[in-house]
C-alpha cells in the first residue's frame, strides 16, 4: 500500500461570509492521478490552489509530504512551492516576452539557478525540440500547455498540479496533452491532482471524487 | 515613455545644476577683469581718480598713506584681497614735471590684467612710460631717462610704453620702493586699490570694516558692472529652479501612475512568478531592479541631454560656454534613480502583497 | 573625557577584529576570545614601558615595523590563497576551512598576535602618561569587557555572515592599518607613499642618467611638464594605493573564483541544481567580509589623508628689517619664541617674501628655519605631537631633527642670539627663500 503523500483533516477554507471548502478530508496515495470533478463555485480550485501552498486553508490540518503547511510561513510557502509542486494553468500563464525556453528557465530560476541545457532537453521531451525560441504567441494552444507541463516539471516535483489544463484546448491536442503527462508520471512517478468539469478527462485518472458547493460528494475508482 | 519622462527631469536638473556652476566661476572672472573693487584714498587729497581723460589733478596739497600702517590693517583684517600700491608725485624731467607712479609691477599684473606693455615689463632700473608722456618727448623703448627727486636724481630705462586708453598713457611707471626713495617719501602711500573677493553686500561691509580703520581716509566701492551680471544670472537660476522643480514633481507622479499601470498589466506575471515558488521579496527585487535600471539609462540620457541644454543657454544668456564637468553625471543619474524608485513605492508595495490566487484566477 | 574619544576607533577596530576571530574559529571560540584579550593587554602594557624607556621615535618605529610585518604576512596569505583557490579538488578548501575552525593553536596563535597588535596601537594613543599601571588595567578592562560584548552578540548574527581564513586575514590586517592610521605617527600609508614617490624618483634619474641624457635638450617643456608629473605627489599616492590594496585584491580574486564543488554526477536535475545554488551562494557571502575589509583599508587611507589631528600652524606674524638689514625678533615679545611651538614670520623686502619660522626643540637651542625645504613645494609646516609635519609631503619630522639640514627638513637657517633677540639677515633670507623655492619648482617641471 503506497504511503499517502497528501493527509487533510477537516480543511475548510471561507472568504467571509461565504465558505468555498467545507470541512474536508482527504487522502492521497503517493503516484495518484487523482481527479476533481464539480461545477464551477464548487470549491475545486480552491481545493487545487491550498494543496499546492498558494492559498491558507481557514482552518483544519494539512500535510504533503513530510511538509506540515499551516506551519509553514510565507517564504516557507514559497519553498514548498518550487521544491514540491508544478502547476498548469487552464490559461497557460507563459511570459509574453520570453521565448519558450526562457520561460522554462524561469522556474528553474526561482528554484535555483537557471540552465539552459537542461530547459532545451524537457522541451524535447515534451516534442517540442523545434520551437525552442519562439514566443507564446507564435505558438499553438496545444504548444502553448506543452511548455506549460515543461516548466511545471523542470524542478522535479512531488506534485503536479492541473487547473483545467485542457479547457481552452481542442479535442486531438487534449489526447495530446493527456498522453504526455500519463507518460511523464510513469517516467518521474509524481503525483497528479487534475481538476476539470470534463467527464473524459476525468477518466483519464485513477481516482475521481466529486465536490459540490465546497462538500465531498462523492468518490469513484477509475478502471 | 517612462524613459524620457525620466530623462526629461534629469536633464533639466542637471542643466541647472550645470549652468549655474559654470556660470558662478565666469561671473567671479567678469569681476575679476574689471580690476579693483576697493580703492583707499587719503582724505584730504585733491587727486581725481579713474573717469579718463589725462589728468595731473590738484596736487597742491599732497596727503599720504602709511605704507605700514595700510600693511598691518590689511594683515589683521582678515580680508582675501588682492592689493596695489600706488604712490604718485612729481619729478622733475627736462626741466619740467612729470607725474611718475610707484607701482609693484607683480601687484600691478594681477590686478589690472588689461595693461598692454609694448616692449617688457620693467626690472629694477627700468621704468615704463605711457604712450602719451613717450610721444610728447620722443621716447622709445630702450632709451634713458634722467628723473630728478628733491634731493636724489636717477637714471633709468625704458623698457616699455603703455597704452590703455586711460590716465595710465600720461604717467610715468617705476617701481614703488624706487620711486618712494627718489622722492624722498619712503613708506607712504598716494592710493591703495584691492580687489575683495565678494559681491554685493558683503564689500559694502567689507568697506564699512576697512573704514573704521582708516580715519584720515576713505574707503569706497568701485565697479557698477559686475552687478549687473551678478543679478542676470541670479534671475535665470531662479527660473530654472522653477521649472525643474515643476518638471521634478510632474515626473515623479508620471513615473508613479506609469508603474501602477504596469503592476496592473502584469499582474498575471506577478502572480504567477509567486506561484513558481518566488518568494516576495524575489519577485519585489526584479521590478525593482527594472525601476532601477530606467532610472539609470534615464539619468544617462538626461545628462547628455542637459549638457545640451546649458550649453544652449549659457551661449545665448551670457554668450560664453559653460564648462566641462563630469560631476554632473552623477548627480543627473541620483536624481533619475532617486525618482524613478521614488515613484515606484507604492506599485511596489501592491506587488509586494499581490494575492497569486486572485490575479491567476482567469480573467 | 578627551582620551576616551580618542579610544573610540581603537576600539571599534578591536571589536570588529574580536568578531572575525571569534566567527573564523567557530570551534574555538572561548580561546580565542580570551587570548585576544591577553594579548591586548600584554601588548597595551607592553607599549606603555617601551613610550616611557625609548625617547623619541623608536616606540613608533617598533610598533611600525610590527604592523608592517602583519602587513606583509598578509600578503603572503593572499598570495597562497590565490595560487590555492585555482586548484582542482573543490573539497579541499571546504576541508581546510573546517580544520582551521577548530584549531587551537591557530585560534591561540592568530588571536594573541591580533591582540598584542591592537594594543599596541591603542597605547600609542597615550603618549606621556605617567601612571602606567592604571592606564593599563584600565586599556585591558577596556579590551576584556568588549570581548565579552563580542562573545554575546555574535551569536546574534545572522548565518550568512561567514569568515574565511583569507577572509579573517584580511580583516585583521584591515582593521589594524585603520586604527593605525588615525594616528599620524603609526600611520603607515603616508611613509608608502613617499618610498614609492622617491623611489621612483631614484629610478627615473638613474635611467636618465645612465642613458647620459643631459637636461632640456632633446625634449620641449612640454614634454618635460609631462615628465615631471612623473614626479608629482601622483605617483607616491596612486602607487602606494595599489600596493595597499593588492593583498585585499588578491584575496577577493581568489576566493571569487574559488571552484564549487562538482555536482554533475547528480542525476536528477533538480536536485543538481540545488546544490550548485547552494554552493553559489555560500562563496558569495564568503566575500562579504574581505570586500568590507577593503572598504576599511580605503578608510584607512582616508585618514591617513585627512588626519583628524589639529596642526598647530599659526598665522605669520609680519617682520621686517631695520635699516642694517638685520632682523631683530625678541625672545619674549608678542610671542614667546622659547614656548616649544613654532612660530611664523613673514618677511617682505623689496617686491619679495620669504616664509620662516623659529622653534625652540627639546634640546634647548633655538632653530631658525625657512618654512620650505629643500624637495617639496613650499607648502609649510604645522606642529602636532612632538613632530613637524610637512604639509606637501606629510612627512613627520622629529623635533629633534628640526634644524638640521636635508631631506625634507625644513631649511635652516643661520641666525645669532643677541641680548634684545634673535637677529637674522634680511637679504640673505630672502636670497636663501628664492633659490630654494626656485629649486623646488623647477624640480616639479624639470624632471631632473
Amino acid at each position: 500500500m503506497a504511503a499517502n503523500i497528501i493527509e487533510t483533516g477537516g480543511l475548510t477554507r471561507s472568504y467571509g461570509d461565504i465558505c468555498a471548502l467545507k470541512p474536508l478530508d482527504l487522502l492521497v496515495a503517493e503516484g495518484e492521478w487523482l481527479s476533481v470533478m464539480g461545477h464551477s463555485g464548487s470549491g475545486k480550485s480552491t481545493l487545487l490552489n491550498i494543496m499546492g501552498g498558494l492559498d491558507r486553508p481557514s482552518a483544519g490540518s494539512l500535510r504533503v509530504g513530510t511538509e506540515d503547511l499551516l506551519a509553514l510561513t510565507e517564504d516557507g510557502l514559497a519553498r514548498f512551492r518550487r521544491e514540491y509542486v508544478g502547476i498548469i494553468f487552464q490559461q497557460h500563464h507563459l511570459v509574453p516576452y520570453l521565448s519558450a525556453v526562457e520561460n522554462v528557465m524561469l522556474a528553474q530560476y526561482f528554484h535555483s539557478v537557471p540552465d539552459e541545457a537542461e530547459a532545451r532537453s524537457a522541451l524535447e521531451r515534451v516534442g517540442l525540440g523545434h520551437r525552442l525560441q519562439n514566443r507564446p504567441g507564435e505558438l499553438s494552444g496545444g504548444e502553448q500547455q506543452r511548455v506549460c507541463i515543461a516548466r511545471a516539471i523542470i524542478n522535479s516535483p512531488k506534485l503536479l498540479l492541473g487547473d483545467e489544463p485542457t479547457g481552452n484546448l481542442d479535442h486531438k491536442s487534449t489526447l495530446m496533452v493527456m498522453e504526455l503527462l500519463k507518460e511523464l508520471r510513469a517516467e518521474e512517478r509524481f503525483t497528479v491532482i487534475m481538476v476539470t468539469h470534463n467527464q473524459e478527462v476525468a477518466a483519464w485518472g485513477d481516482r475521481t471524487i466529486y465536490l459540490d458547493d465546497g462538500v465531498l460528494v462523492r468518490e469513484e475508482r477509475n478502471k | 515613455m517612462l524613459l524620457a519622462v525620466l530623462a526629461m527631469a534629469s536633464s533639466l536638473a542637471t542643466a541647472l545644476g550645470i549652468v549655474s556652476f559654470s556660470m558662478e566661476k565666469r561671473v567671479a572672472e567678469e569681476v575679476r577683469k574689471y580690476g579693483a573693487n576697493l580703492v583707499i584714498i587719503p582724505e584730504t587729497a585733491r587727486i581725481t581718480v579713474g573717469s579718463g581723460g589725462l589728468n595731473f589733478g590738484e596736487i597742491s596739497e599732497p596727503a599720504y598713506l602709511e605704507q605700514r600702517r595700510v600693511e598691518e590693517v590689511l594683515a589683521h583684517s582678515g580680508l582675501k584681497a588682492e592689493e596695489s600700491f600706488h604712490l604718485r608725485c612729481p619729478l622733475r624731467f627736462r626741466n619740467g614735471d612729470i607725474v611718475a607712479e610707484g607701482v609693484d609691477f607683480v601687484e600691478i599684473r594681477r590686478l589690472f590684467p588689461w595693461w598692454q606693455i609694448n616692449g617688457a615689463w620693467p626690472t629694477a632700473g627700468e621704468v615704463v612710460m605711457g604712450s602719451d608722456l613717450a610721444a610728447r618727448y620722443g621716447l622709445k623703448t630702450g632709451e634713458m631717462v634722467e628723473l630728478a627727486g628733491p634731493d636724489q636724481t636717477v637714471h633709468l630705462r625704458i623698457s616699455g610704453t603703455i597704452a590703455t586708453g586711460g590716465e595710465e598713457d600720461g604717467l610715468l611707471f617705476l617701481s614703488l620702493p624706487e620711486l618712494q626713495q627718489v622722492s624722498g617719501l619712503g613708506g607712504r602711500l598716494s592710493t591703495v586699490r584691492l580687489l575683495v573677493t565678494t559681491e554685493g553686500e558683503n564689500l559694502r561691509q567689507k568697506a564699512a570694516t576697512l573704514q573704521a580703520h582708516f580715519p584720515g581716509a576713505k574707503v569706497s566701492e568701485v565697479r557698477q558692472i559686475a552687478r549687473t551680471s551678478e543679478g542676470l544670472l541670479a534671475k535665470v537660476k531662479l527660473l530654472m529652479v522653477l521649472v525643474t522643480a515643476v518638471v521634478l514633481i510632474s515626473a515623479g507622479s508620471s513615473v508613479t501612475g506609469t508603474m501602477s499601470t504596469t503592476v496592473l498589466e502584469r499582474s498575471r506575471e506577478i502572480g504567477l512568478m509567486k506561484a513558481m515558488g518566488g518568494t516576495r521579496w524575489g519577485v519585489l527585487l526584479i521590478f525593482s531592479a527594472e525601476a532601477a535600471l530606467l532610472g539609470l539609462l534615464g539619468g544617462v540620457a538626461g545628462y547628455l541631454l542637459g549638457i545640451a541644454i546649458a550649453q544652449f543657454i549659457t551661449k545665448t544668456v551670457f554668450a560664453a560656454s559653460s564648462g566641462f564637468s563630469p560631476w554632473f553625471a552623477a548627480v543627473s543619474v541620483g536624481v533619475s534613480l532617486f525618482l524613478a524608485l521614488l515613484g515606484s513605492l507604492g506599485p511596489m508595495i501592491s506587488v509586494f502583497k499581490l494575492d497569486p490566487v486572485r490575479s491567476l484566477r482567469g480573467e | 573625557m578627551v582620551l576616551a574619544y580618542k579610544l573610540i576607533p581603537h576600539l571599534l577596530a578591536w571589536a570588529g577584529i574580536m568578531l572575525v576571530l571569534v566567527r573564523g574559529f567557530a570551534g574555538r571560540r572561548k580561546f580565542a576570545a580570551i587570548a585576544g584579550s591577553i594579548g591586548f593587554a600584554a601588548g597595551a602594557a607592553g607599549t606603555l614601558v617601551l613610550l616611557q624607556t625609548l625617547k623619541g621615535d623608536t616606540p613608533f618605529a617598533v610598533i611600525k615595523i610590527l604592523l608592517g610585518g602583519g602587513f606583509l604576512f598578509f600578503l603572503v596569505i593572499s598570495v597562497v590563497a590565490l595560487y590555492r583557490s585555482s586548484e582542482r579538488s573543490a573539497s579541499a578548501p571546504a576541508g581546510r576551512r573546517e580544520r582551521l575552525a577548530n584549531s587551537g593553536i591557530c585560534a591561540v596563535s592568530a588571536a594573541s598576535v591580533s591582540g598584542i597588535a591592537a594594543g599596541a596601537v591603542c597605547a600609542c594613543c597615550f603618549t606621556g602618561f605617567q601612571n602606567i599601571f592604571a592606564l593599563s588595567l584600565f586599556l585591558a578592562a577596556a579590551a576584556a569587557i568588549m570581548a565579552i560584548l563580542i562573545l554575546v552578540m555574535e551569536n546574534l548574527l545572522p548565518k550568512a555572515f561567514v569568515v574565511s581564513p583569507s577572509g579573517l586575514a584580511a580583516a585583521v590586517s584591515a582593521l589594524l592599518l585603520f586604527s593605525s592610521s588615525s594616528l599620524p605617527r603609526l600611520d603607515l600609508f603616508a611613509p608608502l607613499t613617499m618610498k614609492v614617490m622617491k623611489f621612483t624618483h631614484d629610478f627615473v634619474h638613474q635611467f636618465f642618467e645612465s642613458m647620459l641624457i643631459p637636461d632640456h635638450m632633446f625634449f620641449t617643456s612640454a614634454t618635460w611638464n609631462f615628465i615631471g608629473l612623473l614626479f608629482g605627489n601622483g605617483v607616491g599616492f596612486w602607487g602606494g594605493l595599489f600596493i595597499w590594496f593588492a593583498p585585499m585584491v588578491l584575496v577577493i580574486a581568489a576566493l571569487a573564483f574559488e571552484q564549487i564543488p562538482p555536482v554533475a554526477h547528480i542525476r536528477q536535475g533538480a536536485q543538481r541544481r540545488k546544490l550548485m545554488a547552494a554552493a553559489v551562494r555560500a562563496r558569495r557571502l564568503r566575500l562579504i567580509v574581505p570586500m568590507c575589509a577593503a572598504i576599511i583599508s580605503g578608510g584607512a587611507v582616508y585618514e591617513s589623508n585627512f588626519p583628524s589631528v589639529e596642526y598647530w600652524d599659526p598665522k605669520p606674524l609680519i617682520v621686517s628689517a631695520n635699516p642694517a638689514g638685520e632682523i631683530i625678533i625678541p625672545r619674549k615679545g608678542e610671542v614667546d619664541l622659547e614656548d616649544g611651538n613654532l612660530h611664523k614670520f613673514l618677511y617682505k623686502q623689496g617686491g619679495k617674501e620669504a616664509r620662516f619660522f623659529i622653534l625652540m626643540p627639546p634640546s634647548g637651542e633655538l632653530t631658525v628655519d625657512l618654512d620650505a625645504c629643500a624637495i617639496c613645494k613650499p607648502d609649510g609646516y604645522g606642529q602636532a605631537e612632538g613632530t613637524v609635519i610637512c604639509y606637501y609631503c606629510k612627512t613627520l619630522i622629529p623635533l629633534e631633527t628640526v634644524g638640521k639640514p636635508g631631506g625634507c627638513n625644513p631649511v635652516p637657517m643661520p641666525f645669532t642670539v643677541k641680548g634684545d633677540g634673535v637677529h637674522i639677515d634680511g637679504v640673505s633670507l630672502i636670497n636663501t627663500w628664492s633659490s630654494t623655492v626656485q629649486s623646488t619648482a623647477r624640480i616639479k617641471g624639470g624632471g631632473k
